[in-house]
């Protein structure tokens, strides 16, 4: 099944061939540079990113026949961005802990979309709607929509109907950030469908959640030297006054621990004024696989967001996150547990924008690493600006470090400019509390088990608070395995 | 019968003394602690002490009778040091304890009480640099922790550590599986394990819902060291050290800890307390109390010590 599968079935009027804009636009870029007289080094292309877009556009033009006006606008704004953006280096803030040379040493190839069979995924969880994505495209036959309320819409964006949906998924997709980094703009350009969820007015979806699961149906073997990128872009539009439980799961290729690729995934996801939407996010990625992700929330007034993050997968896990509360009265409420094993890096970047009265937010970042060659990395940025007067905004940061010289990085920040406001934030690395080991010992209970139990406790707070039993079953022993496998 | 098990100075029972030669200060008031019919009645008064005890009790009497109590404790010239910076704070702490008794420990704040009683449960902040330990006959200074508490050893904390994340119920089952284990028995079930855990609850008079919080977290002073109580009568150990276990409680909760340790008692097995005041031992009758000061025992008494502690301060003993 390939990519352009979800395709099949649509309007003619649709299937436009994707123009080749980015190579266009290079020569272009290119003519500018050599006359130009004062060019700085900030405005020459990176090769290696220029690269990466070039074999992009290349596998997009042989496989989207058809592509939603959405994303061709899209891909006509990022590859403006991508021009110009270099790699990633450590001199740069937000990458300054990040070693991302397990990217640049690999020969970064496109998912190809052509691959025959999608292993089918196992069903492991009741829900009654899922949507499955694989490798970046939306698969209605890997689908199960079976009760969403009246007139909410989940897929792909070919198929959104035209008319008000399609107006409202549109201006929403249309809505620029300009604080996205380069991964922001590879989304952005290399997204082969937009998956699309929208609720509207005043409906409910919480009881059982939309399962968004996604999948990479093609990967190499650890140690090949290449990578098999794919850009999965989800947008969630939450009506006035409505409500939504999203679960959004990373899956790893199964079978298979070796197997290498790179998911750069977006989601993107505005909550309207009183909407409420609680977010889960599990990233079980395999062990060998790239991870980077945006998440993009835009708060209306009187709405009120939750993540329950839990990232225990890949080599490198790089989550970028980024909440605007856009009205007073708004509530977030951020939690994180990862966990960073040998040879794995667990990266949160976290920004969270206060701009009007009586905002509500708390954060919680919780971190184990268990070995040596592990690291954690935390940039939490809350900023508390002029107008949001009586903003409620906490933060703190633990971190458990299990195994001499692993590491981690935590810059818990808050920026207050309104001056009636509360916020306060904490952060802590420590080993395993002697005191509770001893605990533990004293009544019997023999010191492997005693760390296990303590270990596991440590990321309890967060797990506790997944919403839907069965994840939070499931993901609790998944962490429990971790954790004690050594 | 008593009196000759006391005054005969090499009966290896006698709690063993320091080198700074103690004095004994018998008095009646001793034997009434463990041979007298008081004792039975107040245990008998206690409806807890019956849900906890059966009849062991009756058989306990007999063996009272026949003065053949076993050693359980041995402590002789125990020299301890600080891990870490190597200072000594116990330097030749001689202790014998045995089955059925209630051995009592006071001095000053400092004087190595509590250290003592972490020695000997082996905290690692603790190094053991001279004498010997035995309980039951075994050396304890050779078992790691948790065999100590496997052979029967318990020290409720003087300020028990909270730990968030892990149930207290979790925690009470971890600990009471794990001995299970150690003895060859099959492991308890949840439900199994609240079947039996229900009445150790009523005996400490401690809501259930205690067992769904996280250990001791958020706990009040007296809910903590109810809490070590609770871990007592499940693990059911022979030897139960309890320091200070009467810090902190209100006049009720001091009478409910003393019920349930009292129910807890039968003539096999033996209690260390650890107190500041006479009060508590008001209610669980030691058959000796100790004096230690700068990590020693100095004075080996019954309760007339406490008494005279209670009235003139510790001026009075030092001056004896
Ligand atoms: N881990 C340690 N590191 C340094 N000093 C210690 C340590 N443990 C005990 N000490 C010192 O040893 C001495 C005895 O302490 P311990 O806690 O045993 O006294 P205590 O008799 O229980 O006192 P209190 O009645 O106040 O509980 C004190 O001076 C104490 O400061
Ligand atoms: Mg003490």
């Amino acid at each position: 099944m390939a990519c352009s599968c979800s395709s099949a079935s649509f309007s003619p009027l649709r299937l436009l061939r994707s123009r080749p804009l980015l190579k266009r636009r290079l020569r272009f870029h290119q003519k500018t540079i050599a006359t130009a007289t004062n060019f700085t080094s900030a405005s020459l292309s990176d090769p290696f990113v220029l690269d990466i877009a070039d074999k992009l556009e290349d596998s997009l033009s042989l496989c989207s026949t058809s592509c939603p006006s959405v994303l061709l606008k899209l891909r006509d704004s990022s590859s403006q961005s991508l021009l110009t953006q270099r790699w990633p280096s450590a001199k740069e803030e937000p990458f300054r802990f990040t070693d991302l040379s397990f990217l640049k040493s690999s020969e970064i190839l496109p998912a190809a979309s052509t691959s025959a069979i999608h292993p089918a995924p196992s069903f492991s969880f009741p829900a009654s709607n899922f949507l499955t994505i694989v490798d970046g495209c939306v698969v209605p036959s890997l689908s199960r929509l079976t009760s969403l309320p009246a007139g909410a819409f989940a897929g792909s964006a070919v198929d959104v109907p035209s008319g008000h949906l399609y107006e409202t998924v549109f201006a929403a997709a249309g809505e620029g950030f300009s604080d996205g980094d380069l991964f922001w703009n590879v989304n952005g350009f290399g997204a082969p469908d937009l998956a699309v969820v929208y609720i509207p007015e005043g409906e409910r979806l919480v009881d059982d959640p939309l399962h968004l699961r996604f999948c990479a149906a093609e990967a190499t073997e650890a140690g090949s030297g290449r990578l098999l990128l794919s850009n999965p872009r989800v947008l969630v539009v939450v009506g006035k006054g409505s409500e939504l439980s999203i679960v959004e799961e990373h899956l790893g290729v199964e079978g298979s621990g070796g197997a290498c690729y790179w998911s750069n995934s977006v989601v993107e996801i505005v909550v309207e004024e009183g909407a409420k939407v609680s977010h889960t996010y599990i990233q079980k990625q395999s062990m060998s696989a790239a991870h980077t992700k945006w998440t993009f929330v835009r708060q209306g007034k009187c709405s009120s967001y939750e993540l329950i993050e839990l990232s225990t997968g890949a080599k490198l896990s790089r989550h970028s996150l980024h909440v605007q509360q856009l009205g007073p009265d708004t509530t977030t409420e951020l939690s994180a547990f990862h966990v960073s094993r040998n040879d794995q890096i667990q990266d949160l970047h976290s920004r969270l924008i206060l701009d009007h009265p009586r905002g509500y937010s708390r954060q919680l970042h919780k971190c184990i690493v268990s070995h040596s060659s592990g690291h954690a990395i935390f940039d939490g940025n809350i900023k508390v600006n002029r107008f949001a007067q009586q903003t409620d905004a906490g933060q703190l940061t633990r971190t458990l470090l299990l195994a001499p010289r692993a590491t981690a990085n935590v810059k818990p920040n808050l920026q207050i400019i309104a001056d009636d406001v509360k916020c306060s934030h904490g952060a802590a690395i420590s080993d395993l509390e002697e005191d509770q080991l001893f605990y533990f010992q004293a009544r019997g209970v023999d010191q492997q088990t005693a760390r296990d139990a303590l270990t596991f406790s440590f990321g309890a707070e967060v797990l506790a608070r997944i919403p839907f039993e069965p994840y939070r079953k499931s993901v609790s022993n998944q962490v429990k395995q971790l954790l004690t496998a050594g | 019968m008593a009196f000759s098990l006391y005054f005969s100075s090499h009966a290896p029972h006698l709690p063993s003394l320091s080198s700074s030669s103690p004095k004994f200060i018998p008095s009646k008031l001793l034997f009434a602690g463990f041979s007298g019919s008081c004792c039975v009645c107040r245990r008998r008064n206690l409806p807890t002490a019956a849900t906890l005890n059966g009849d062991a009790w009756t058989s306990g009497e007999e063996a009272a009778g026949t003065g053949q109590r076993k050693v359980l404790l041995e402590v002789k010239d125990l020299r301890a040091v600080v891990a870490e910076s190597r200072l000594e704070i116990l330097h030749g702490v001689n202790l014998t304890i045995k089955e059925g008794e209630v051995h009592a420990i006071m001095g000053k704040n400092g004087s190595g009480k509590s250290t003592l009683s972490k020695v000997l449960v082996g905290h690692p902040d603790y190094e053991v640099t001279g004498g010997t330990v035995s309980f039951k006959g075994e050396n304890l200074l050779d078992m790691k922790p948790e065999e100590r508490s496997h052979v029967g050893i318990f020290m409720s904390f003087q300020t028990p550590v909270e730990i968030p994340g892990v149930s207290n119920m979790d925690f009470l089952h971890m600990a009471y599986n794990a001995r299970r284990k150690k003895r060859g028995e099959p492991e308890l079930s949840p439900i199994e394990f609240f079947g039996f855990l229900s009445p150790k609850l009523a005996a400490v008079n401690m809501s259930p819902k205690f067992l769904d919080r996280n250990v001791n977290e958020g706990f009040s002073g007296g809910e903590k060291k109810r809490n070590e109580i609770l871990q007592l009568a499940v693990l059911e150990a022979e030897l139960a050290i309890l320091d200070e276990i009467d810090s902190g409680l209100d006049v009720d909760a001091l009478q409910d800890v003393s019920k349930a340790i009292n129910g807890l008692l039968t003539p096999h097995n033996s209690v260390l307390i650890i107190t500041h005041y006479q009060r508590l031992l008001e209610c669980i009758k030691p058959t000796f109390v100790h004096i230690m000061e700068k990590g020693n025992v100095v004075r080996t008494g019954d309760i007339s010590l406490a008494q005279l502690l209670e009235r003139e301060g510790y001026r009075s003993i030092s001056a004896v």
